[in-house]
């Protein structure tokens, strides 16, 4: 129980890095490639198998980045796609025994965070300049302090929002576990805390590419 | 717990590549399958629409055929009525006159037949009665009532016999 919250660091060109958050992103990442290749091996016109659970997840993102972001999001759709498989396999990674959400690192979610909210901006300049910079100081202009308060606090919710969720249930299933030496009452809860968590798993995944899409579809929408 | 470090930086780094892995190696792909399906449920569609058009084309076609068919039809069967009805009718008309026609031989045959019959007679008549007269004659030709029997019986002959016959 000691070790929650402990991370293993090592020092790399100076900077400090959390090594076990790095393997699990790598496994992560390894996982949603290896999904991807055999979703990709021999594509049909008839799909089949891990085919039929790529496409149901791009073609569900297409609809919603077309409703949030119109046509002209299309082309952030290869980004989208990546976040939800991503976000999930890193999610769920967590649940398996001696493994750890990358996600239950601050330094993920902030980052996954801050690099939507910095794409955000630079579509929003991008595509409507001048019109981007006015409307912070819409309807008039000391609004500029709310609106500046909302954009730093768009980065910060997405971040511990997942963060707080994927820990919380990992320190759970831990915790869980030590509460009764009853075997009984030690699997039945567990059993329900992982089952939900799951749930939550997928969920979250779901929340941060949704609100990811939200903020980009202000930016990009027409 | 809570602690911001390199790994950040990191992490964004390592989701960059993910992203341009996952995006050339699935997105595009999948993105392209899903493309060419929708265009092949679209040619299909599009497809069996044309053909759709196409064969109510034909059965109107057939439909229109088939009813110039039968009133051709009905045509010819009125036609070939027609000129039945006429046939028999030239053909009625003319045993008609056949018929007249023989009616009319026969009639001027047995004319012909009659009159021949009637000269004949008259001739045999004539000679039976010379025959006759002779035998007469030749037994009583001083005798005055004989003469006058010859008379009477010629007399007689001429009233009676001719009478029916004309």
């Amino acid at each position: 129980m000691e070790h929650i919250g402990v991370r293993e660091t090592v020092q790399f060109m100076g900077l400090t890095f959390n090594i076990e958050t790095l393997e699990m992103t790598w496994l992560a990442m390894g996982i949603t490639i290896v999904i991807s290749c055999l979703a990709v091996r021999s594509l049909k016109v008839i799909p089949s198998g891990w085919q039929n659970f790529l496409e149901i997840i791009v073609e569900w993102l297409h609809k919603q980045i077309e409703g949030m972001m119109g046509k002209r999001g299309m082309f952030l759709a290869p980004f989208i796609v990546s976040l939800f498989l991503f976000l999930l396999t890193s999610n769920l990674l967590g649940l398996i025994p001696f493994f750890v959400s990358p996600t239950n690192d601050l330094n993920t979610t902030l980052g996954l965070a801050l690099l939507v909210v910095c794409m955000v901006h630079f579509f929003g300049l991008y595509f409507k300049r001048g019109h981007y910079i006015a409307h912070f100081f819409q309807p008039i202009a000391p609004f500029v302090i709310i609106n500046a308060i909302e954009e730093i606090a768009k980065p910060i919710t997405l971040a511990f929002r997942l963060f707080g969720n994927i820990l919380a249930g990992e320190i759970l299933i831990i915790v869980l576990l030590h509460l009764t030496e009853n075997p009984f009452w030690l699997s039945l809860p567990s059993v329900a805390w992982l089952g939900f968590s799951i749930f939550i798993s997928c969920v979250h995944a779901v929340i941060f590419t949704m609100l990811s899409m939200a903020y980009l579809g202000n930016a990009v929408k027409e | 717990m809570i602690e911001i470090n390199a790994t950040m930086v990191a992490q964004v780094v390592n989701f960059l590549i993910l992203a341009a892995i996952l995006r050339a190696l699935a997105y595009k792909p999948v993105a392209k399958m899903l493309k060419q399906r929708s265009d092949k449920i679209q040619d299909a569609i599009n497809k069996a629409d044309a053909d759709k058009k196409a064969a109510e084309e034909t059965l109107s076609q057939y439909k229109s055929q088939l009813a110039d068919a039968q009133k051709r039809a009905q045509e010819i069967v009125d036609k070939a009525e027609i000129t039945a009805r006429q046939e028999r009718e030239a053909l009625v008309a003319e045993t008609k006159k056949e018929i007249e026609r023989l009616k009319q031989n026969a009639q001027v045959e047995i004319q012909n037949e009659r009159n021949r019959a009637f000269e004949q007679m008259q001739k045999e008549i004539v000679t039976l009665s010379l025959a006759a007269a002779e035998k007469v004659v030749a037994k009583n030709l001083t005798s005055k009532e004989n003469d006058k029997l010859v008379s009477d019986f010629i007399a007689g002959l001429n009233e009676d016999m001719f009478n029916g016959v004309k």
